[in-house]
């Protein structure tokens, strides 16, 4: 009994994270210090080279502008759609409606963006070649560079606004009925109660769904390399579309890391604050 | 009393109003993913798309007649490979920190959740790089252990907080009738957490099915798992809308025979216990 159980216990985890999380995370960080070419066999120290190239090219800077776009839009959309969904859904949720609701969670995003694309084809599409046009709007949704951003948002918008809904829904849930009652005693309508009891009591809530966006759409990728391959030209490229590129069109791995470094350090900050407001206090809450 | 009984006749109407659109933008393309699916390739090209038609096989016989086959058999083996691995290191590491207190615990559990809200890509090319150098590149064992990233926190957090709200009287009482601590964790306390365990192990599952990043990161031909597949088709020049549909359903079919049993964890795991 040298050891405590708490050390076996918590040993394999450990190591199996230690090889496949903290030892690559190290290694990102020395990789884009590296000249790191996958054509040129000669790899060789350059300090903050990599990040300095990546921060004076265009295509960063417009690939974080479509990221923004992206980002500002779906999480609108996805909040306003996900809101609308868990209000109703918390008076009259019958279980088989939510599952159905549900289910493009649980789809693989390649099919969400393939259904989507298949939909919005320009050529052959239900809604690109047949609806759109038959309503009076003749254009390519995934040809055109703002439609195409609108087309990706719409299909993640189809993909995970259930997951946003799930999260408002439990805190709606939670939400003691007597608040309601007590306001309708007071002569409060609908919308008294909505904009008084319902919001600021889903602050919270709100606040880890907008986290679990942001970092959901920077891990965003097979969603947009299914639909447009970040095109058409850099219209829908986001930042991990760019890294994409960098890696393994350009074979510039030297680069890629540091772009790998970038996204790291605001998923981090992210978490911080997660962590910080949430489960901490839920931890000391339930020592 | 009438001004209420007013919003609430306009507001039900709103909602019913809301909820069919909801339906529609929902149901509708998986419906029209299924019908693709059961037409010739001809006639996914048509325009206007007939809504009537004599449904064709075709594309469901050509994943066989192709080998596509192996793709699921890859995506399977790797998911169950990642169901008991996350179990078995997961279980006793959620145990643990249940029952532990303090900066060990705490800084262990951020590191935990931090690896969930961490961004795949910047792990990608270093896992790239080190399974190269194993010769592990292309292999089912590569994808499986970087699905791991993903699958095994997920599990320790969904644990975690599951056993956290479990009396501590049930191990103590355990441990005076002299269980040891793997005693008490195998034989009173997983027996009791049969149906959570049964929920962790179907989130892991569809996690680890429906990833694509790392798999199509870190495969070229042998060991592509399903999503891989569905891009690389949807990335060829000649399109075959019904086979990409065709194995768009088959790669839904695990999902959905779970989503029912496991809604209500699904959303847990999927908020990393964030949701209370």
């Amino acid at each position: 009994m040298a050891l405590s159980w708490r050390f076996w216990f918590l040993a394999p985890m450990v190591m199996a994270l230690a090889t496949v999380v903290l030892f690559p995370t190290v290694y990102l960080f020395w990789m884009s210090t590296q000249h790191w070419l996958v054509t040129d066999p000669q790899r060789f120290f350059v300090g903050t080279d990599n990040f300095q190239r990546l921060l004076a090219g265009a295509d960063f800077w417009q690939a974080l502008r479509v990221t923004a776009a992206y980002l500002v839009l779906s999480t609108v959309i996805m909040l306003g759609l996900g809101l609308g969904m868990a209000l109703t859904f918390a008076r009259a949720g019958r279980g088989w409606m939510r599952a159905i609701v549900v289910m493009p969670l649980v789809i693989p995003p390649v099919v969400a963006g393939f259904t989507w694309r298949f939909l919005l084809n320009g050529e052959i599409g239900f809604l690109g070649a047949w609806l759109l046009p038959a309503i009076g709007l003749e254009l390519n949704p995934l040809a055109e560079p703002r439609a195409a951003l609108v087309s990706v948002v719409i299909a993640d918008v189809w993909s995970r606004t259930p997951f946003m809904f799930l999260i408002l829904l439990a805190a709606l849930q939670s939400i003691p009925r007597d608040f309601y009652e007590a306001a309708r005693m007071d002569g409060a309508n609908p919308f008294h109660e909505f904009f008084f009891i319902t919001l600021p009591l889903l602050k919270g809530a709100l606040f880890v769904a907008i986290l679990f966006r942001i970092v959901d759409a920077i891990n965003t990728f097979e969603l947009i390399y299914v639909m447009t391959r970040g095109g058409p030209g850099r219209a829908t490229q986001i930042l991990s579309i760019f890294g994409w590129r960098t890696a393994f069109q350009e074979l510039d791995f030297g680069q890629a890391a540091a772009l790998g470094v970038v996204l790291l350090f605001i998923c981090l900050a992210g978490a911080m604050l997660l962590f910080r407001r949430f489960v901490q206090r839920d931890l000391e809450a339930g020592a | 009393m009438s001004a209420p009984r007013r919003y609430g006749r306009w507001l039900a109407l709103i909602r019913a109003g809301f909820l069919g659109v909801v339906f529609v933008f929902v149901v509708f393309p998986l419906v029209w993913l299924a019908l693709a699916s059961l037409k010739t390739r001809a006639a996914a090209l048509e325009v206007p798309p007939a809504l009537v038609f004599t449904p064709s096989f075709e594309a469901y016989e050509k994943i066989f007649a192709s080998g596509l086959v192996g793709a699921f058999a890859n995506s399977l083996t790797i998911a169950l490979t990642n169901v008991a691995l996350s179990l078995a290191i997961g279980l006793p590491a959620a145990y643990a920190l249940a029952r532990m207190r303090g900066a060990v615990q705490q800084n262990l559990s951020f590191w935990v959740l931090s690896i969930r809200l961490a961004p795949l890509f910047s792990i990608i090319l270093p896992l790239y790089v080190l399974f190269k150098a194993l010769g592990l590149l292309d292999t089912r064992i590569a994808v499986a252990m970087a699905h791991l990233t993903l699958t095994l926190p997920l599990a320790v957090w969904l644990l975690m907080t599951y056993f956290r709200a479990m009396p501590v009287d049930l191990d103590e009482a355990a441990m005076l009738d002299g269980a040891k601590r793997w005693q008490t964790l195998l034989l009173v306390i997983v027996p009791i957490s049969r149906p959570m365990i049964a929920s962790v192990a179907v989130i892991v599952f569809i996690f680890s099915w429906n990833e694509f990043l790392l798999a199509f990161f870190l495969t070229a031909r042998d060991a592509q798992t399903v999503p891989v597949v569905v891009a690389g088709l949807a990335g060829t020049m000649s399109f075959d809308w019904p086979l990409i549909a065709a194995i768009s359903i088959g790669s839904m079919v695990p999902a959905l025979i779970f989503v029912g049993f496991a809604q209500r964890h699904i959303v847990e795991g999927l908020a990393s216990g964030a949701v209370k």
